[in-house]
């Protein structure tokens, strides 16, 4: 098992190497001058020269990349050239926004599809299947910036019951922080003020980014369950005598978890790469923000940066969902 | 103030070319003869005009040397800090920074002048005119300052918000390269000139929210020449190629940036405007789109045929215009379309240099006027911001250099 989990941690690391190759080198080639985006109009030639020499540009591209992969062994993604920080202190600022956010997004997701998909499964072919089915359609279907402009227009806008765009309101002061993740933050720090504030801010972007993966979900957890119920087992159970909660609950649901708990798994992923447009409709400042002004401004150690992070979301929450198949299906065994 | 001047020439980074290049000082051309006087001491060369409006501008803030120094890091004479922090002299000071989402700024109890009435100021960055829209009529938001037209024109009649509107410096003009043919025949850019619909532009597209100026000093500026002398005028245009051997027009390419220009118009919608129009005149223009900081590379390589940008002054001074649109040699806008005319730079220099008022505003009369027909640019229009304002809220004015100061603001 530890031995397993070594050989996927290896694979990862193999994964980003390959990425830091590719996305060094293509940042540098395409033809594009990041110094006179950074200096702006009026940069003079000794300038230009101090700032190339500032960032190594002024090397050629092998040294520079070895000099990259030299930082990123000490944990130094360069500096930006746009925000002209290091990159991972960037980084560190912006991420827990985005996992606060997709966290929230994930559990909707979860709370709503995982009960939506067994109902459905049960209630096959009946109105309630036909309407959670017509409804995931639609959720899988629709385009997150426009629901996400939906939902302020009639639940910040219209109706005024959940608090608009940002974090917090402003005349609430953030808690200390500690992990960057504001719910936390306020619970750690006993700020209830902020505590509800910063939920209250969550749940329209959470509903709007989470709205996608609600249906695939949904999706999944019927079609998995729908395959269960027709199996021997649950049959035996019901003739059994076992009360029919006991025999969705542990008998169907915990032999069709092992699907569902791939989809979940990499819907998470999904979820946190997928924020650009609900940031950016929600003025939650994330990375997804991060990266799209790292973008226009041609701050390639930036997106580098932003790249490598995803390159190590992903092999890790697939590593995650498999040792989860542990969890839920005892006959699996890795070795 | 010897030591805020010194440090910007020293840190020599990309705004201290106002000090350097624009004004000629160098780090000894600043004393403090007693402790209420500061003397400057400029060459010849140098525009006393210009150098006023540069100190009066953000690069001549002043800074405190203590607490700069005390946040040193290595030579950067605390650079690095003042990135999130504040150490100057104004009526606020800046309390907390948030890339991407907010700056608070909290009254200074030190300023030197009356405590400004207002103790706290949020900035937030909204990105979607929309939520801002919704947040000012819910008043939580007391300015918003990047509506579309269409949002203007729906909160005008909103009860508890008012429509302000400010000036900018700003023109958004077509940068024609003389170095690619037939743009090098000044009868084929007096045709573009000729082909473009302003009105349509400033009264459609941003629905009146900028002003139609043609010339290369914006109004607001001494020295602005408000002649309009153009209009859309096709049949005038096509007799232009006619004469400049082009009967059947010519293929051209269009740069434009991606996202909103100044007005509340998309460059894109502003750049097909301008497609159609050449088009009547039988100029095809194909429009390619890229982000701002491509498209000038591509500009400042003098790569770029014909460009959609915009210009603003460094500094509130026509020279902040005039040399850059004029002289080759400032590697400016008049270098990017490769537009040489070394008696036209020679005038926009005296220009800077004259100091007697009706002296100078005749020298600029004289070189926008040229520039208008000969020149290598179609000015569009020079943009106005609109901002929605919560009724509650007086006194606040943005400056046309695009800031806005709120120790006089009340609520």
């Amino acid at each position: 098992m530890a031995r397993y989990v070594l050989r996927r941690l290896l694979a990862i690391l193999v994964v980003l190497a390959g990425v830091s190759a590719l996305t060094f080198f293509i940042s540098h080639v395409i033809p594009a001058d990041p110094v006179l985006a950074a200096l702006g109009e009026h940069a003079r030639e000794d300038q230009i020269r101090a700032f190339r020499r500032q960032y190594g540009l002024d090397r050629p591209l092998p040294a520079q990349y070895a000099i990259y992969v030299r930082g990123l062994l000490r944990g130094d993604l360069g500096l930006s050239i746009r925000t002209r920080r290091p990159v991972a202190e960037d980084l560190r600022e912006f991420f827990p926004a985005t996992i606060e956010l997709a966290s929230a997004a994930w559990l909707v997701s979860l709370a709503i599809g995982l009960p939506a998909g067994v109902l459905s499964a049960v209630c096959q072919d009946r109105p309630f299947d036909h309407l959670a089915r017509l409804v995931a359609l639609v959720g899988a279907s629709m385009p997150v910036f426009w629901l996400g402009l939906v939902l302020l227009g009639l639940f910040y806008y219209r109706l005024g019951w959940l608090p608009g765009p940002g974090r917090l309101d402003v005349h609430i002061a953030p808690p200390p922080d500690r992990t960057g993740l504001l719910v936390l933050d306020s619970l750690l720090a006993g700020r209830w003020d902020a505590l509800g504030n910063a939920l209250a801010h969550l749940v329209l972007p959470a509903l709007a980014l989470g709205t996608f993966s609600t249906a695939v979900v949904a999706r999944m957890t019927r079609s998995a369950m729908l395959e269960v119920l027709r199996q021997d087992y649950v049959r035996t159970a019901r003739a059994k005598g076992l009360p029919e909660g006991r025999v969705l609950l542990v008998h169907a649901l915990c032999n069709a978890l092992p699907p569902i708990l791939t989809v979940v798994g990499i819907s998470f992923g999904n979820l946190l790469s997928g924020a650009v447009l609900t940031e950016t409709v929600f003025s939650w400042p994330g990375l997804g923000r991060y990266a799209t002004a790292s973008a226009v401004s041609l701050d390639f150690p930036a997106v580098m940066g932003v790249t490598l992070l995803s390159a190590v979301i992903y092999p890790l929450l697939n590593l995650l969902v498999d040792l989860g198949y542990l969890l839920v299906d005892p006959r699996i065994r890795y070795g | 103030m010897v030591f805020s001047v010194q440090r910007v020439i020293a840190l020599n980074k990309p705004p201290a070319f106002l000090f350097k290049d624009i004004a000629g000082l160098h780090e000894a051309s600043v004393r403090a003869p007693d402790t209420r006087t500061v003397e400057f001491t400029l060459p010849k060369s140098s525009s006393p005009q210009a150098f006023l409006s540069i100190l009066a501008f953000s690069v001549g803030g002043v800074v405190d040397p203590d607490e700069v120094a005390s946040h040193q890091s290595g030579q950067d004479r605390g650079e690095a800090w003042l990135r999130d922090h504040s150490a100057g002299t104004g009526p606020y000071v800046v309390e907390r920074w948030e890339p991407e989402s907010q700056v608070v700024l909290v009254a200074n109890p030190n300023y030197w002048g009356p405590r400004p009435r207002i103790s706290r100021i949020v900035i937030r960055h909204v990105p979607e005119s929309s939520n801002q829209k919704f947040m000012l009529e819910r008043a939580d938001a007391d300015i918003a300052n990047d509506l579309t037209p269409e949002q203007a024109r729906e909160l005008g009649n909103r009860p508890g918000v008012r429509i302000q509107r400010g000036r900018t410096l700003l023109l958004v003009y077509v940068g024609m390269n003389v170095g690619h043919k037939p743009l090098d025949n000044p009868k084929v850019r007096e045709a573009v000139r000729w082909s473009i619909d302003y009105d349509g532009i400033v009264q459609g597209l941003l629905r009146g929210n900028a002003q139609k100026v043609q010339t290369i000093i914006p109004a607001g500026l001494f020295g602005h020449n408000p002649a309009t002398s153009f209009r859309q005028d096709s049949s005038r245009a096509r007799q232009l190629l006619v004469e400049a051997g082009f009967p059947d027009g010519f293929s051209v390419e269009l740069l434009t940036p991606t996202g909103a220009a100044p007005g509340g118009v998309n460059w894109a919608d502003l750049g097909a405007k301008l497609q159609a129009d050449l088009g009547k005149s039988g100029i095809r223009v194909t429009v390619r789109q890229t982000t701002q900081a491509e498209l000038l590379n591509v500009y400042r390589a003098q790569k770029g045929q014909m460009v959609l940008i915009l210009w603003g002054p460094d500094f509130p001074d026509p020279d902040g215009n005039v040399t850059p649109f004029t002289d080759y040699e400032a590697k400016s806008i008049a270098w990017r379309n490769q537009y040489r005319d070394e008696a036209l730079a020679r005038l926009a220099k005296q220009a800077a240099l004259e100091t007697n008022p009706d002296r100078r505003r005749a020298l600029y009369r004289q070189i926008t006027e040229k520039v208008l027909h000969e020149g290598p640019y179609a000015v569009l229009y020079q943009p106005t911001l609109v901002l929605g304002v919560r009724s509650d809220v007086r006194g606040f004015v943005w400056n046309p250099m695009g800031y806005a100061e709120f120790r006089t603001v009340t609520k």
